[in-house]
């Protein structure tokens, strides 16, 4: 009885949480102009649309492939020896700089937008894709600061005391025991800054002015013109690159322990 | 262990490195901070100054003392509002899911957390859009209302007019949005997602054996609960609560498209008038601080109320 009442329950959450995106994306097969749900005349012309010949999504769908792979790939380099100074020393100085370098990822995200706006405006660059590129490597440093602290904390101090006692120098035991064993942990980091990057909103609808368009930010501001279905196969595209990235985290890593959940029962 | 020096030019690197990071994510705040302190030339830009006129137009208006507004508090308690309400539904909805989800099989959790993760990062856009169609009125629930008869029924049994007084329907039909309901429904469902994630390590790290021990001594499992589950997780309840409610402090999307005008936030009176058509940076930097100091200030006492009953 319990059992089923709970079935029921998760049956209902897993309802709640997928039905409205259910419903975007089926939206896309719309024929005609307007969102419908149930679709009305099915079609698959909006994929076309969407990837191939309407000039604005195919753009902005480039620029969101830019900044999400730029600002990931930026965000590990950077977050690579802010952990490994905190494993190494944990002194107050690195904890103070990690804390810091987590705060944009932690205070409401639209005052570091305020903030990105004011900085790229004294520097010149505001509305440049690069300086968009820097602005999510830094919002989203805190995820592979993250995933790297907890590779790094895994890691068997045994393995480093016989490297030392065998003569290994700090560069070979880097190269020969701690990187083999953090690369999951890097590309998870690089793939959960790549999602959310590829999502975020806010941040990039202050920097990028009227530069660029990533994708959010064009749907967001086609919205004074209703939704159309052509932008619900962005909802789609969207939704498979993440279902994709995190099947494949789940499949080559361990996510719950890379979530916090207790780390010694093996998966 | 001993380490061996890197070369010079190594160390250099990496603390100019280091040096660029905290440049970036720590001067544009202080930027908001120091320009929320700057005047607003009329009809051009703004220059750098000390004063706190624009402190002083948030709370009681630019012009105090002749007349008094508290427009911009109204647009904070706003914030407040639906940011507290939507983060404790989504706390005090997901935290039975999560109990019963960690007592599954690892490789249950793992697809659960997938789920999750995908519908946490799905952007705030599309969620919007997703609710936008269901609460429109050609389709979604005005339809499904019409369509079941559930509308003549309202109209026949005056339920209309208590939901028209609630905002939530129009003389002749059922409207969902804008409304405070719209907004509070898909800010909580922007946040479920982060409430499972947060909720997961505390919640997947209460023991089994705790909870049966307290079942063999004969407590039913309401008293369980009560009794040993809840304490067991009391810091990690609020400080989610906590987290989302800062989170959704900057909900932009979501209050542009499903609130009423006159029940904006700060998120949107921030981005007039920085980016928007009220062009005043100063302004709305100051703006921005109190939202940041409204945050801050919550954590605060969010912290003090819980203080620790482990003693950790």
């Amino acid at each position: 009885m319990a059992r089923l009442l709970s079935c029921t329950f998760m049956g209902f959450i897993a309802i709640w949480i997928a039905f409205p995106i259910l419903v975007v994306c089926l939206a896309a097969l719309n024929g005609g102009r307007t969102m419908f749900f149930p679709p009305e005349a099915p079609t698959f012309d909006r994929f076309t649309e969407f990837f191939l010949t309407e000039e604005i999504w195919v753009r902005s769908l480039r620029n969101s492939l830019i900044v999400a792979v730029g600002s990931a790939a930026l965000a590990v380099l950077a977050a690579w020896p802010i952990a490994y100074g905190l494993w190494r020393r944990a002194d107050w100085a690195s904890k103070l700089l990690a804390g810091l370098a987590s705060m944009p990822f932690a205070l409401p995200p639209i005052v570091f937008g305020v903030g990105l706006v004011f900085f790229w405006g004294y520097a010149g660059a505001l509305g440049n894709l690069w300086s968009g590129i820097v602005s999510h490597a830094i919002l989203f440093l805190a995820l592979p600061l993250t995933t790297l602290s907890i590779g790094l904390q895994s890691i068997d101090r045994a393995h480093l005391d016989a490297a030392a006692t065998m003569g290994a120098n700090e560069a070979t035991t880097f190269r020969t025991i701690i990187l083999p064993q953090m690369l999951p942990f890097t590309a998870s980091g690089f793939f959960f800054a790549l999602v959310l990057s590829f999502n975020e909103f806010i941040v990039v609808f202050f920097v990028s002015a009227s530069g660029y368009s990533t994708v959010t930010v064009q749907i967001f501001n086609s919205l004074r013109n209703g939704f159309t279905p052509t932008m619900a196969v962005g909802a789609i595209t969207f939704i498979t690159v993440s279902a994709l990235i995190f099947s494949l985290i789940a499949r080559f890593g361990n996510l719950p322990q890379l979530l916090g959940a207790d780390s010694r029962k093996p998966s | 262990m001993r380490a061996t020096q890197p070369a010079i030019p190594f160390t250099v690197a990496r603390l100019f490195q280091k040096f660029v990071v905290l440049v970036l994510a720590v001067v544009p705040f202080l930027l908001v901070f120091a320009i929320s302190f700057g005047e607003k030339i009329e009809g051009a830009a703004w220059v750098w100054s000390f004063e706190l006129s624009n402190y002083k137009r948030f709370f009681v208006g630019a012009d105090y003392p002749n007349s008094v507004s508290f427009l911009y508090l109204k647009y904070l308690w706003y914030s407040i509002y639906y940011a507290l309400i939507a983060s404790i539904l989504a706390v005090a909805t997901a935290f039975p899911f999560v109990y019963l989800m960690t007592r599954l099989s690892r490789r249950v959790q793992t697809i659960w957390l997938v789920f999750f993760l995908c519908s946490l990062t799905f952007s705030e856009v599309f969620i919007v859009m997703g609710w936008d169609i269901l609460m429109s009125n050609r389709s979604g629930l005005p339809m499904l209302f019409k369509e079941s008869g559930l509308t003549d029924w309202l109209k026949q049994t005056g339920g209309l007019d208590i939901m028209r007084d609630w905002g939530l329907a129009t003389p002749r039909n059922v409207r969902f949005k804008p409304s405070e309901f719209a907004t509070i429904l898909t800010m909580t469902y922007l946040v479920w997602p982060y409430a499972v994630i947060l909720l997961y390590p505390p919640v997947s790290k209460i023991n089994n054996e705790i909870i049966e021990a307290a079942r063999t001594m004969g407590a039913r499992p309401a008293t369980v609960v009560r009794t040993v589950v809840l304490p067991m997780v009391r810091t990690p309840i609020v400080g989610t609560i906590l987290l989302l409610f800062v989170f959704l402090l900057g909900a932009y999307v979501t209050v542009a498209v499903f609130a009423e005008p006159a029940k904006h936030t700060l998120s949107i009176s921030v981005y007039e008038a920085v980016r928007g058509a009220t062009l005043n940076a100063p302004f709305g930097s100051a703006q921005a601080v109190i939202l940041l100091l409204t945050a801050a200030a919550i954590l605060f006492f969010g912290r003090r109320f819980v203080s620790h009953p482990e003693g950790r």
